[in-house]
């Protein structure tokens, strides 16, 4: 590999990024390669091959109903991600812009935090019905709770001298949070939105599994429910892809955000 | 009236404290003529920061006030430039992003602010860098880089509190000789709080001591040295002798500052 070969012994960096590429790869392969000849040779009889749950996936490909259920939990995280991280930017901005506020709230939420809020799901049916907005309240509120506590952290532990520069400069208030407030708590802003999403589609799938009629989530509880494993393994193959994706995605957003602040 | 400079009259800052009241700055009053360059050396704790955050407008004085340009100062004035003692480059702003920074948030043309932003970094020697960012230079670029800020908004008047108090001793000096040079040619009024003596005698024209607390002007030493300097002066006569008479008034005061900071310890 790219370790020097004048080297008596190989050393193995990981921060090199073919060590790294390599390193994954090598796991994601022998992991493969384990489920694979496990579903094969019959080690086990629940899950079946990889190649079986990929040959799944490629079927629902062209499955109207596959699109719709796709179609629906792609909508309810999406919704879900931007009120959250909205309604999180603007509590933690309230948070510190209002401390009085912040100090009497932000205790709750960090209990929030740890409570698997997916617990209301009978409450909210109540409220809204069986419907998408159930799914996407409480994703919402879960992706907002993060998104809430980092900004409010990420605002309170600006430093000093960016507040004297800005009075020094007879900046507005507006000029203030959007020129230097909101950027200097980049890197706060960017793991809470990294948090929402993840909380997003945890709350999606999870509402999906309990109280849907639709969805990636209703669906691989049903496919379970009417003993299809291939089926529901190819579902839950997808969602893993989703997820997937979308952190790859954010990390691009990560990196256009903070370019400059970390060498990559 | 003084129509140019600084005049600073009968200046007084207290602070409520748990120990009631603390007087950082009494009874100053200076005059600093336009165009001049005036140092502040004082044991730490003596209000030197806090008079110049009084002359910048962001500290309100108890009692006097301050004129600049002849204008009484209400508040913060983007005609009064200032350089801090930490690191204030933005980190998600390159060079010249950072530089245009304070000239983008007042409304001045785009293309002036280029203008002048290249300007600036030519002046403070950062030329090349225009486009790094702050995490990939050094703390005394860094502090250039600040500089050159401060200089693009074109202020009549420029404080600097301690800009090199954090930089290792080289890098002080090296810094020190440039502000000096660039002021020869831009000749702004600078107010330059420092706690090296050297750095205050290498940089102006005259050097303010200030007493521990309350804080007030004990001695006010003009410096004779020629205009054209660099940091060899340091070893000539005149500069050791300027050097011992204000180290020797600054001298008690600090022991003073020690004893009581002992004291209420």
């Amino acid at each position: 590999m790219s370790a020097s070969a004048s080297a008596p012994r190989l050393r193995l960096d990981p921060r090199q990024p073919a060590v790294s590429v390599a390193g994954t790869t090598l796991v994601v392969l022998a992991l493969g390669l384990l489920l694979e000849l496990g579903g094969r040779a019959e080690w086990w009889d629940v899950i079946p091959p990889l190649s079986a749950m990929f040959q799944g996936v490629a079927g629902l490909v062209g499955d109207a109903q596959f699109w719709s259920d796709a179609y629906r939990t792609g909508l309810e995280v999406a919704v879900s991600l931007v009120f959250g991280s909205v309604f999180g930017l603007l509590a933690g901005i309230t948070f510190w812009k209002l401390p009085a506020v912040g100090r009497a709230f932000e205790p709750y939420l960090v209990a929030l935090y740890a409570v698997p809020l997916a617990l209301f799901y009978p409450f909210m049916i109540v409220l809204v019905g069986i419907n998408v907005w159930s799914v996407i309240l409480l994703a919402t509120a879960m992706a907002a709770i993060p998104m809430a506590l980092n900004t409010a952290v990420g605002l309170a532990s600006m430093r000093p001298v960016y507040t004297k520069l800005g009075r020094s400069l007879n900046l507005s208030p507006r000029q203030m949070l959007f020129a230097v407030a909101l950027p200097a708590a980049g890197p706060y802003l960017v793991a809470g939105l990294r948090m929402a999403l993840v909380y997003s589609l945890i709350g999606c799938v999870a509402m999906e599994f309990v109280t849907a009629q639709a969805g990636l989530g209703y669906r691989i509880r049903y496919l379970y429910e009417i003993f299809d494993d291939t089926g529901m393994y190819a579902y839950i193959l997808v969602v893993l892809l989703i997820s997937v994706a979308l952190t790859v995605l954010l990390g691009l957003v990560e990196r256009l955000i903070l370019r400059g602040r970390i060498s990559w | 009236m003084n129509d140019t400079g600084i005049q600073i009259t009968d200046v007084g800052v207290r602070f409520p404290s748990p120990k009631g009241t603390v007087t950082a700055v009494e009874n100053v009053t200076q005059h600093i003529p336009g165009g001049s360059f005036v140092s502040i050396v004082g044991p730490s704790g003596c209000g030197k920061s806090t008079l110049l955050a009084v002359i910048a407008g962001l500290q309100k004085p108890t009692s006097g006030g301050v004129r600049v340009h002849g204008r009484e100062v209400t508040g913060p004035d983007r005609h009064i430039g200032f350089v801090f003692q930490e690191d204030s480059t933005l980190p998600w702003r390159n060079v010249e992003e950072n530089v245009r920074f304070a000239m983008q948030m007042g409304g001045t043309p785009r293309a002036e602010q280029q203008r002048r932003a290249q300007e600036a970094i030519d002046l403070v020697g950062l030329s090349g860098f225009e486009h790094s960012y702050p995490s990939m230079l050094s703390g005394g670029m860094r502090q250039r880089v600040a500089l050159a800020r401060t200089l693009a908004l074109e202020p009549n008047v420029v404080l600097m509190d301690e800009p090199f108090a954090a930089l290792d001793q080289q890098t002080r000096i090296f810094l020190g000789a440039e502000v000096r040079q660039i002021w020869s040619r831009t000749h702004q009024t600078v107010v330059f709080v420092t706690h090296d003596i050297g750095e205050a005698i290498l940089l102006s024209q005259q050097v303010w001591v200030m007493s521990y607390r309350p804080g007030t002007i004990i001695d006010v030493i003009d410096v004779d040295l020629p205009e054209q300097r660099d940091a060899s002066i340091v070893s000539t006569h005149e500069f050791n002798e300027l050097h011992n008479r204000i180290w020797t008034s600054l001298q008690a005061e600090s022991m003073r500052g020690f004893q009581q900071e002992e004291m209420s310890a």
